[in-house]
């Protein structure tokens, strides 16, 4: 009988295993080409010097009193922006998993957006918001008549902590909220009949239950602070915030020191994948499959008590706020002219005038529609082409077992590398092909879902390793074929999951600078690529016209995307 | 027999095609001659950048088009003809700076080129005895001020002065590490204080920045939406302002100690296949191009023939430039952003 089970399984198995193998595999031929490859030459010279092969510089920077400082202080400040961003993120998680209300699409679409605006405009935004002579001060100032800005913020390692958990607790919102949605109440309700206090509730059983996908955002958001650079700079106050990626700049660029640059990021690499492979542990170990919810039951609730009202309305204000701020800042800006000689300012389309050409402006001013065509075009690309190959790494991923782990590890790598050092790897690719234009354009698209892919992975993973192996199970024993049962069962289950992620990739491609400038030989203009141009010549408000440009176009794709979920979303 | 003539047939048809390939790649030589590539960091070749229309004059003038390709700033640029040595695409670099020339002599890019040009250009800013790079436009680093927010008695004088209490946290800085206009500060006090002062004044100087930015462009932002009424730039900054938005609201301070030079140049690749259009490209950057790229890129023109718009009164030219020699630099930098950095992240 035993024997019989077991052939059974393993024909079973059999069938399975050559379409279930043969998944991953795209998607591990574009992280090994444009990737790993690259990277592997980059980093090689922190072994080569002078004398040929030698690991005296390793050894010097691995046991470097200043390095390890600055490890210790890149660790820390990613942390705590981590933890920030989190804590922040949870109640707004709440509140879009379980209420149903007017503008919720709008709010998810728009927590969104931060990731689209490259981050030397985040960090404009930012101080014209919150800086001595922003926004909010000169707004305080006038209402209560001081002389000083009452809101010191910035210039300090809070700022740090401040901007990152801008830029960052909206995707753990978005994608824990996600998964939150799609859980069933049945355990809940199980403790609230058993008497337990809605706090204990949430504490011993919600959460739990809620770990991989809190793990999985969190890994991210990890990540994302780690490589930080010009707000950690910009808005901490300067070099006594030095990170790694400031050091590894430092040695690439200004002192062109490739071996030590590559030595340092090897150092970096190391400690973020030994952290990696200790949060997939941890993952892997907290997911369970859950019954898959599609009902809207828990979606009908409107908050039920006033205190529950109250609570509900000053966060989303208060965030609301947070998320704005810096953003409206960048549209107000935008509208902003010098009319007169005497160099004060008023509401002006002027920008918008030379946008769109219908007046005389400057080289890069007049390509911005055909930069805006680009990037949308490269984004929908990237989103659409990323989310099919992450999905089928999710597939070899979600398994237990020593290769989907070491598989899952490769797949976050993109994360976890400088974006400094990837960027000398793109110079090498570059400098080997000679690309014409559509080489250079397959080649952005490529690297932007080299940088997607992370993303993408981290927002199907949790749902995926979520979903009850007995319905993948049935389908195949009722004899559907594994194809039949990847299409009908498992993809319409990660379909939510899979739009957040098509969304990040779109976002992150639409945003994303380093690449594209280092591969695109100046052939292919998109519009961040023109507005990184833009400040660099004195033009800040014209790049804010286009960062608003950036943020419409952005807002309305997101609210598409988030209406194509369905119906099991809420209003 | 057969084998023979398989062969010969195969030796007939590498012949053949050799013979046909050649002939092309010669025709091609020819046609392209009338094109030269030419590499600038990104804020020559667009927006209010010369580049533009300096080209369409020399093309005009010369019937030798240029392609002109924005290839990032000066160590972008350097990677990459570094990395295309061996399959050079560009014939000309627009925009060397000198303290970064040490790094472009010992990669061996640069072809020397003595244009007749140099009979106008002071001996004081051609820094390349060997004319590797050839002097295009050259600019003073300065500290620029916001006349709406410091009255006259608080405009700094000195670099000394600025360490003085009364500029706490209104002194926008750079970063040396990330950004060529931050080395040009660091290089400055150097060339002032010497080796062993100028940590000193960079010590006094923390509480007085405000922060101390990544790169220009976020220094400069700031500044201009007021967050704090310093910051380091250019003797020349003002001239944007006049020219564009009309305003003479900031100024840039003159220093007693005297101001540091960053002198920026043009260079032939030793790869070139079109060297002769390139120098004519070269020459006409020297002498015609001279009006446009000073106003267009905020700097002094190095021909001495320039008349400048008046503008330019709102920079004005410092009585004593100060400058480090390439070597010393190339030698010392490491050491002098390692100790910077040990100083100033405490």
């Amino acid at each position: 009988m035993d024997t019989g089970d077991e052939q059974m399984k393993q024909k079973v198995g059999g069938e399975n295993k050559g379409f279930y193998k043969a998944m991953p595999v795209p998607g591990a031929l574009v992280l090994l080409a444009l990737f790993l490859v690259p990277l592997f030459f980059t980093l090689s010279a922190a072994f080569l010097t002078e004398e040929g092969f030698s690991l005296s510089r390793i050894r010097e920077t691995f046991t470097s009193a200043y390095t390890i400082r600055i490890l210790l202080f890149t660790l820390y400040q990613a942390a705590l922006s981590t933890l920030a961003s989190v804590l922040v993120a949870l109640p707004g998680a709440y509140l879009l998993a379980n209420y149903s209300f007017r503008g919720k699409r709008f709010i998810r679409a728009l927590s969104t957006v931060p990731f689209v605006i490259p981050s030397i405009l985040v960090v404009l935004g930012f101080v014209i918001f919150f800086g001595n002579n922003g926004f909010l001060n000169q707004l305080l100032m006038k209402l209560f008549t001081l002389e000083q800005p009452p809101i010191q913020i910035l210039y300090s390692f809070k700022a740090i902590i401040l901007a990152h958990t801008f830029f960052n607790f909206p995707i753990v919102m978005n994608l824990v909220s996600t998964y939150w949605e799609h859980m069933d109440t049945h355990c809940e309700m199980a403790a609230w009949t058993l008497g337990a206090k809605r706090g204990r509730t949430f504490r011993t059983i919600t959460l739990p239950r809620l770990a991989p996908s809190i793990i999985s955002a969190a890994t991210l958001v990890f990540l994302f602070c780690y490589n930080s650079f010009a707000i950690i700079l910009v808005l901490g106050g300067g070099p006594q915030f030095t990170t790694m990626e400031v050091e590894i700049y430092r040695l690439a660029r200004t002192s062109m020191d490739s071996g030590g640059a590559a030595a340092l990021s090897l150092f970096s690499l190391v400690i973020t994948s030994v952290l990696l492979v200790w949060y997939n542990k941890s993952q892997k170990m907290l997911a369970r499959s859950e019954e898959y919810n599609s009902s809207s039951a828990r979606l009908s609730k409107k908050p039920a008590t006033l205190a529950g009202k109250v609570l509900a309305l000053v966060y989303s204000v208060a965030t609301l706020l947070f998320i704005m701020g810096p953003i409206a800042s960048i549209v107000v800006r935008s509208f902003m002219a010098s009319a007169t000689r005497s160099g004060g300012e008023s509401f002006s389309f002027k920008w918008y005038r030379q946008l769109f050409a219908l007046e005389r402006g400057t080289g890069h001013m007049g390509s911005a529609l055909q930069a805006l065509t680009n990037s949308l075009l490269i984004a929908a690309l990237v989103a659409v082409v990323t989310v099919p190959i992450a999905l089928t790494l999710a597939t070899a991923i979600r398994k237990k077992g020593f290769a989907s782990s070491a598989l899952e590890l490769f797949g976050m790598l993109p994360m976890t590398v400088s974006s400094v050092i990837i960027g000398l790897g793109y110079y090498l690719i570059a400098n080997r092909i000679r690309a014409g234009v559509s080489v250079g354009y397959t080649l952005v698209v490529l690297a932007h879902m080299v940088i997607a892919i992370p993303f993408v992975l981290r927002t199907i993973l949790p749902e995926y390793r979520k979903m009850p192996l007995s319905y993948i199970q049935s389908s195949l024993t009722l004899g559907a074929t594994p194809l039949r049962t990847f299409f009908l069962i498992e993809i319409p289950l990660l379909r939510a999951a899979m739009i957040t992620g098509g969304m990040f990739a779109f976002a992150l491609s639409m945003g994303e600078i380093t690449a594209t400038l280092t591969l695109a030989n100046s052939a292919i203009i998109t519009l961040p690529v023109i507005m990184y141009r833009l400040i660099g010549s004195y033009n800040f408000q014209g790049a804010c016209a286009l960062g608003t440009v950036l943020i419409l176009v952005s807002t309305i794709v997101f609210l598409v995307s988030e209406l194509a979920k369905g119906g099991t979303n809420g209003r | 027999m057969i084998k023979h003539q398989r062969l010969i047939a195969v030796l007939a048809i590498l012949l053949v095609s050799s013979l046909v390939f050649s002939q092309g790649k010669k025709e091609t030589e020819i046609s392209s001659q009338q094109e030269i590539t030419v590499y600038a960091y990104d804020a020559f070749c667009g927006d209010w950048g010369p580049g533009p229309t300096i080209v369409t004059e020399f093309e005009a003038k010369t019937g030798i088009r240029v392609n002109l390709v924005s290839a990032g700033d000066a160590i972008e640029m350097l990677i990459k003809v570094r990395g295309e040595k061996n399959n050079p695409l560009a014939d000309v670099v627009v925009g060397i700076s000198d303290d970064m020339a040490a790094k472009a002599y010992a990669a061996d890019l640069f072809e020397p080129y003595d244009s007749p040009t140099l009979a106008d250009i002071p001996a004081l800013l051609q820094f390349d005895p060997q004319n590797r790079l050839l002097p295009f436009d050259y600019g003073n680093f300065a500290f620029v001020y916001d006349s709406e927010k410091l009255s006259p008695a608080m405009i700094p004088t000195s670099l000394d002065d600025l360490t003085d209490p009364k500029y706490k946290n209104k002194v926008l800085l750079i970063d040396p590490r990330t950004s060529s206009v931050g080395l040009g500060l660091l290089l400055w006090t150097i060339e002032v204080y010497g080796e062993e002062g100028y940590l000193s004044w960079w010590k006094a100087m923390k509480s007085n920045a405000l922060t101390i930015t990544e790169g220009w462009s976020s220094a400069y932002g700031l500044f201009t939406e007021g967050e704090a009424p310093l910051v380091l730039s250019y003797t020349t900054s003002p001239v944007y302002h006049v020219t564009y938005e009309g305003s003479t609201r900031y100024r840039s301070a003159l220093f007693t100690e005297g101001h540091s030079t960053t002198i920026e140049s043009v260079g032939l690749l030793a790869s070139s296949k079109k060297k002769d259009a390139a120098k004519l490209f070269i020459d006409f950057l020297l002498t015609d191009a001279q009006l446009d790229v000073a106003t267009a890129n905020s700097m002094y023109p190095v021909n001495s023939g320039t008349v400048l718009p008046p503008a330019f009164d709102w920079a004005p030219k410092p009585e004593k430039s100060l400058s480090l020699d390439a070597l010393a630099i190339e030698k010392n930098l490491d050491r002098w952003l390692t100790e910077w950095t040990q100083v100033m992240s405490r």
